[in-house]
């Protein structure tokens, strides 16, 4: 809708032209790291042979769905949907050959690999759920948090394969056990997985303006990817332990991949990954809102720089918080662990969080009250109050349902979405730092207008 | 953000700090370990038997020969088994290597306490070189799969 009412703008190729570009340079070190293992024989041939193609697949599925939502007909929409299904579908087939099949769950069987995805997706979808609704007054599509959690599992996990596989056999291999090789993979970690963790989250901020307001939404974007990582991540450990502990009996093997489900989709499902990645995402997501291009860049390098930290410092320095097996209060230290190296981090987070939502909020209230003013007939002055709170907004559509039923719930929370989303532009347009033209907020205008008509029909 | 990336740098150079302190550059000393290979052991007698091999049942202990006398004897050496999740199963030093010369060279690896046998998967050795009780080069390295089987 956006797009349609929009013009030619010289911003908007140009940060789409990076975005290529740093597809194609993500794509070229894949390439270049390839190659490089088969020449140095350390990562199995396989890798190489099926997770290039995933990569590919996976991105080419991203340019099709994306473009199905920019401003296509609905034949044309429904074909690119079509496609981008379709190669999406196949760049996960060739990672799981990578992942699955070869690296772990060859070893445990698939059975073992069904039950451990079907364990972890529950608890990764409440993730997500929790997630999605940080943001509380607009909250992001459902297709673009799913992309950033698609970009977690498959792609950034197929990306960080080779790159720490390579590091370990160049580096790794020369060190002696103990703290300077915990360093050295807590180094290994930190920096590639959230790198490329943080792609995802750069790529949505430079692709979909529209959808990328400010640093709540950053935050949302990164800890979905993070959510997504992490359940791959849980998967291949749990697959993993199962088969090394398999031998000296099933409840063994059961107990292993039982207390990784829970250190990683229990304990470790925000303290973790979320963590981390939603740092990277609030640094682009303050970055969204900064003009000049030095203090932007400088946001987001930050939010990197204290993402990566914190993974090294979880990966490096953990075991130095002591943990006994045998003792009965082994439970509580490894929670009290969690909360010790991760928790400050996570609170960092909530705390920009929160200051965003202050913000945002008081934006959202201002920008209303000035179109209620206006007598545009978009937002009227009662619904002022209503739109600035969730919960008023929440009381106004039961309050529509007990009146007319669920069609009146749905028809008025789209004109509430609409309404803020309309706020939201003015928003952006009154900071100048959108880059959409009048039109679009004319467009937006309409589309409320007519929301408001069917809302009012019977 | 700035802030925060301030501090993101502090964590990572502190990182870096301890890096370099355990490991220091210029440490090595072109010294080279020779493993002899590693073979079936027999825990209750001390002793290897049959020809090397680099797999074994789950349930076969192993050990491996190396040839301290090939290192000079006053050089502080040890030698670690570690499984395939990193952890250490046995090992013999930190001691001057004419010390462990005169034993029988052997380096075992046990199985952790309380399993029926050895973790599957791969198992290396690494010869190590020590200074003042923390390792500092690794002299040499080899591996060798424990099998699923038992």
């Amino acid at each position: 809708m956006i797009a349609r009412a929009a013009y030619a703008h010289r911003w908007r190729p140009s940060r789409y032209w990076l975005a290529a570009l740093i597809g194609g340079a993500l794509f070229a070190v894949l390439v270049a790291s390839s190659v490089l293992s088969i020449v140095l024989d350390s990562i199995p041939h396989r890798a190489s042979l099926f997770g290039l193609p995933a990569i590919g697949l996976m991105a080419a599925a991203t340019i099709f769905g994306a473009r199905a939502f920019r401003g296509r007909g609905a034949t044309l929409r429904g074909r690119d949907l079509m496609v981008a299904a379709v190669l999406f579908g196949l760049g996960i087939c060739s990672w799981l050959l990578v992942l699955d099949i070869f690296t772990f769950t060859q070893a445990a069987g698939p059975e073992v690999a069904a039950v451990s995805t079907l364990a972890c997706l529950p608890t990764t979808a409440i993730g997500l759920l929790v997630v999605r609704r940080l943001d509380r007054n607009e909250k992001e599509p459902w297709r673009l948090v799913l992309v950033a959690t698609a970009w977690g599992a498959i792609v950034a996990t197929s990306l960080v394969i080779w790159a720490e596989t390579l590091w370990d056999a160049q580096l790794g291999a020369r060190l002696v056990p103990g703290p300077a090789l915990d360093a050295s993979s807590a180094f290994s970690a930190g920096i590639f997985e959230e790198l490329a963790k943080g792609v995802a989250v750069v790529l949505l901020y430079l692709t979909m303006r529209d959808e990328f307001d400010d640093v709540i939404d950053g935050i949302v974007y990164g800890a979905a990817v993070g959510l997504g990582f992490n359940l791959m991540e849980s998967i291949a450990y749990m697959t993993h332990l199962y088969a090394l502990y398999r031998p000296e009996g099933a409840s063994l093997a059961f107990a292993a991949a039982a207390g990784q489900w829970y250190q990683r989709q229990v304990l470790g499902l925000f303290l973790g990954h979320a963590t981390y990645t939603a740092l990277v995402g609030a640094g682009v997501g303050v970055a969204r809102q900064l003009r000049s291009l030095p203090q932007r860049l400088l946001a987001i390098a930050s939010g990197f720089l204290i993402a990566i930290a914190g993974h090294f410092a979880w990966d490096a320095w953990a075991q130095l918080f002591p943990v006994s097996p045998t003792s009965p209060l082994a439970v509580a230290e490894v929670h009290l662990r969690t909360l010790v190296m991760v928790g400050p981090f996570t609170a960092v987070v909530l705390l920009l969080l929160a200051q965003g939502l202050r913000v945002e909020g008081m934006a959202l209230a201002r920008q209303l009250e000035l179109e209620a003013e206006a007598g545009q007939g978009t937002v009227l002055a009662s619904e002022v109050r209503v739109l600035t709170s969730p919960w008023r907004r929440l009381g106004a559509r039961l309050a529509a349902m007990a009146r007319g039923g669920p069609l009146a719930y749905v028809r008025l929370s789209r004109l509430q979405t609409a309404q803020i989303h309309l706020a939201m532009e003015r928003w952006h347009r009154e900071r100048q730092e959108t880059d959409l033209l009048p039109a679009a907020e004319e467009e937006l205008r309409r589309r409320v207008r007519e929301l408001r008509a069917a809302t009012t029909s019977p | 953000m700035l802030v925060l990336g301030a501090a993101g740098l502090l964590i990572l150079a502190l990182g870096l700090t301890v890096f370099l302190r355990f490991a220091p550059l210029g440490q090595r000393t072109g010294l080279v370990a020779h493993v002899v290979g590693v073979y079936a052991y027999d825990p209750s007698r001390r002793e290897v038997w049959g020809p090397p091999a680099t797999r074994f049942p789950r349930t076969r202990p192993f050990a491996a020969r190396v040839s301290w006398a090939s290192l000079p004897s006053q050089v502080v050496v040890g030698a670690t088994w570690y499984d395939s999740l990193q952890e250490p199963t046995g090992g013999v030093g930190p001691a001057p290597a004419g010390r462990l010369a005169a034993s029988n060279g052997l380096v075992p690896e046990h199985a952790p306490s309380g399993l029926r046998g050895n973790l599957p998967g791969t198992y290396t050795l690494l010869v190590l070189r020590y200074v003042g009780g923390q390792p500092v080069e690794i002299l040499a390295r080899t591996t060798v799969i424990v099998e699923r089987s038992p």
